[in-house]
């Protein structure tokens, strides 16, 4: 009697810990608005867990089942409804799954060897391959039915990461494209009830773990990632104009990199880091430039006459071109030029205004902000084809990021009056809101994949 | 009623009333040197002078320092030139004073389009001081976008209230 008040008073303190953790560790949540009817039906069996602490320091069968399912390609089964909860392949029934419908089942065990060291081990079984089958007469045992069995080693300090890795190794086995779960988000917070309104911060894919890598009194603008995933490029307004500052994530070493008379605005990576696009009016009017990095030159990209406006820059994948909006035609219209100048091409007609646009990793598609009767929505164009196709159904939809494996597009829009994020896949089918706590939210910026 | 709205009716009569000072002033300075008679009551000190009057209402027709602008539009409407006229007065006669004209844009658009958008509107109101008779050493342009909105609401009337130039006079 003892021993059982004792422990439903420690499942009791961490319950509450737990709740506590949860509050002080997420700002952003995620609700998954429609397109589930597309997802793929999967399990993610609870990982076995043996050890001295009383349990690893996140539920990372749970934290693989949610990256799953926010990726609108799979629906995974909630943990209650399992035929069984095997740890071991050999002992997943392929029968009793198949008639639940399900297509692939994951299974593993956790094992703290260390304290604080985690040994996991994961299986990914496809459901609708034989474990046997009968070959010139012969009973053959295959394991074919087996796409991923691997081990590996996750510390407290990365656990989270870790589990994001194994989520992405799921989703490559199950796809063949690599998943983007172990990235984080950079975005802008503004909430005007605090001394320093404007916060930029950086979190987790899952919006987990939300940490400020700078605040202000004055406005941030348009973050973005350096291609090694160790910086950001951002605007900040912190003396009293738009100026364009680098600072690095992990030392928070920050240095000025554009601050001449007029705009400073849009910085973007080339794919190498090596240099970085931006728009500067000290000549007049808004126009593009390129920034050697190393050799601190800058080279100007256009030329418009005086009062257009040529703005937001983004390099191709392969770093030959440069896409950036300009309204020379009167209208903001989607133009290309190669980044070593020369003649400039409008690639966008439909609609009244195309801005913001930015490539798909395989560079055949650019994915923008589309203005049709005045409705603002992020669009897919074809690059070949000229096919546009409108991806939101939501409200003033601006500033679209793309997940580094171009599975999904992260953008800002509005939504009972305030400013958010929100998700949508880049086939259209998978729409996710991801409401904030307090505030508005803004900017968002996918990383780039990453290791730590 | 707004802000706005309450901007636009001072708008409406201030600068009128200015315009029409600025014409009777000049012609009882004429009268006032031809008089020759002595007056007839003791005129208290504290009597405004002609210039001094002028400046006064100068100052209360500078007093509004918005013009707005329409949807992804950086022409400044006629209605602000006798407004703009009137800071232009008095830029030009204190060519120690400095100003920031502050150019400002709606939500709606990408962010970084409005940030030009912004800069544009405010070189818009910098050229009409300067066709006035201003220095452009005394104006700096000084875009913010959408980062700074007077009505922080996503919805029509924010939007109305916040494309806008707003002429910040410095120190």
């Amino acid at each position: 009697m003892k021993y059982l008040k004792l422990s439903f008073f420690v499942v009791l303190i961490f319950a509450v810990g737990r709740i506590e953790a949860t509050q002080s560790n997420i700002d952003i949540d995620i609700v998954i608005e429609g397109g589930m009817s597309f997802a793929r039906p999967i399990a993610v069996v609870p990982f076995k867990y043996s050890g001295t602490s009383p349990q690893p320091p996140h539920d990372l069968s749970a934290i693989i089942a949610a990256d799953l399912r926010r990726s609108g390609r799979f629906n995974p089964m909630p943990f209650n409804e399992m035929p069984q909860q095997p740890n071991q392949h050999t002992d997943v029934d392929l029968e009793v799954w198949k008639s639940k419908g399900i297509e692939a089942v994951v299974v593993g065990t956790i094992e703290e060897k260390v304290p604080g060291e985690f040994t996991v081990n994961y299986q990914l079984i496809d459901v609708f391959k034989p474990q046997q089958f009968v070959e010139s007469g012969d009973l053959v045992t295959s394991s074919e039915y087996l796409l991923l069995n691997n081990t590996g080693v996750a510390k407290s300090k990365n656990y989270r990461f870790y589990s994001h890795q194994v989520a992405d190794k799921i989703y490559e086995a199950l796809t063949g494209e690599p998943g983007a779960f172990a990235t984080r988000i950079a975005y802008v917070t503004v909430d005007r009830s605090l001394q320093r309104p404007y916060q930029l911060y950086m979190a987790d894919s899952d919006g987990y773990d939300p940490q400020a890598l700078y605040s202000s009194s004055e406005a941030i603008m348009s973050p973005v990632w350096s291609p090694d995933g160790r910086s950001v490029a951002y605007v900040s307004f912190e003396n009293g104009r738009s100026e364009i500052y680098l600072q690095q994530i992990y030392t928070g070493q920050r240095s000025l990199i554009a601050a001449f008379p007029g705009i400073n605005s849009a910085p973007a990576f080339s794919p190498d880091g090596q240099k970085l696009a931006l728009t500067l009016s000290k000549d007049g009017n808004a126009e593009i430039y390129v920034l050697d990095l190393i050799t601190r030159q800058y080279r100007r990209l256009t030329r418009t006459r005086n009062s257009v406006i040529d703005t937001e820059p983004e390099f191709s994948p392969d770093g030959q071109w440069i896409l950036f909006t300009s309204d020379r035609g009167l209208r903001p219209q989607i133009y290309r030029v190669s980044v070593n100048g020369g003649r400039e091409e409008r690639i966008t007609f439909e609609g009244e205004y195309n801005a913001s646009a930015t490539y798909t990793p395989d560079g055949k598609s650019i994915i923008l902000v589309n203005r049709t009767n005045g409705v603002y929505h992020i669009a897919k164009q074809d690059i070949e084809t000229g096919t546009m196709q409108v991806l939101t159904n939501t409200m003033l939809d601006e500033s679209p990021s793309l997940a580094p494996n171009g599975s999904m597009v992260i953008y800002a829009t509005i939504h009972n009056g305030r400013q958010v994020l929100a998700a949508v896949s880049t086939d259209g089918r998978f729409k996710a809101r991801l409401p904030a706590k307090r505030g508005e939210v803004k900017a968002p910026a996918w990383s780039p994949f990453l290791t730590q | 009623m707004s802000i706005k709205s309450l901007g636009k009716s001072i708008l409406v009569t201030l600068p009128a009333f200015f315009l029409f000072a600025c014409s009777s002033t000049t012609e009882n300075t004429d009268t006032g040197t031809t008089t020759t008679e002595p007056p007839q009551v003791e005129v208290p000190d504290n009597v405004e002078s002609e210039e001094d009057r002028m400046k006064r209402l100068n100052a209360e027709a500078r007093e509004v320092r918005t013009v707005y602008f329409e949807f992804d539009d950086s022409t400044v409407k006629t209605q602000y030139q006798d407004l703009l006229k009137a800071h232009a007065w008095y830029l030009s006669r204190n060519p120690g004073v400095q100003v920031a004209i502050e150019g400002h844009a709606d939500e709606r658009g990408t962010p970084e389009y409005n940030l030009a958008l912004g800069e544009r509107r405010g070189n818009s109101v910098r050229d009409i001081l300067m066709s006035y008779g201003v220095s452009s050493s005394q104006m700096r342009v000084v875009s913010y976008g959408e980062e700074k909105p007077a009505n922080p609401s996503h919805n029509e009337n924010a939007w109305e209230e916040n494309r806008r130039a707003v002429l910040d006079y410095e120190g």
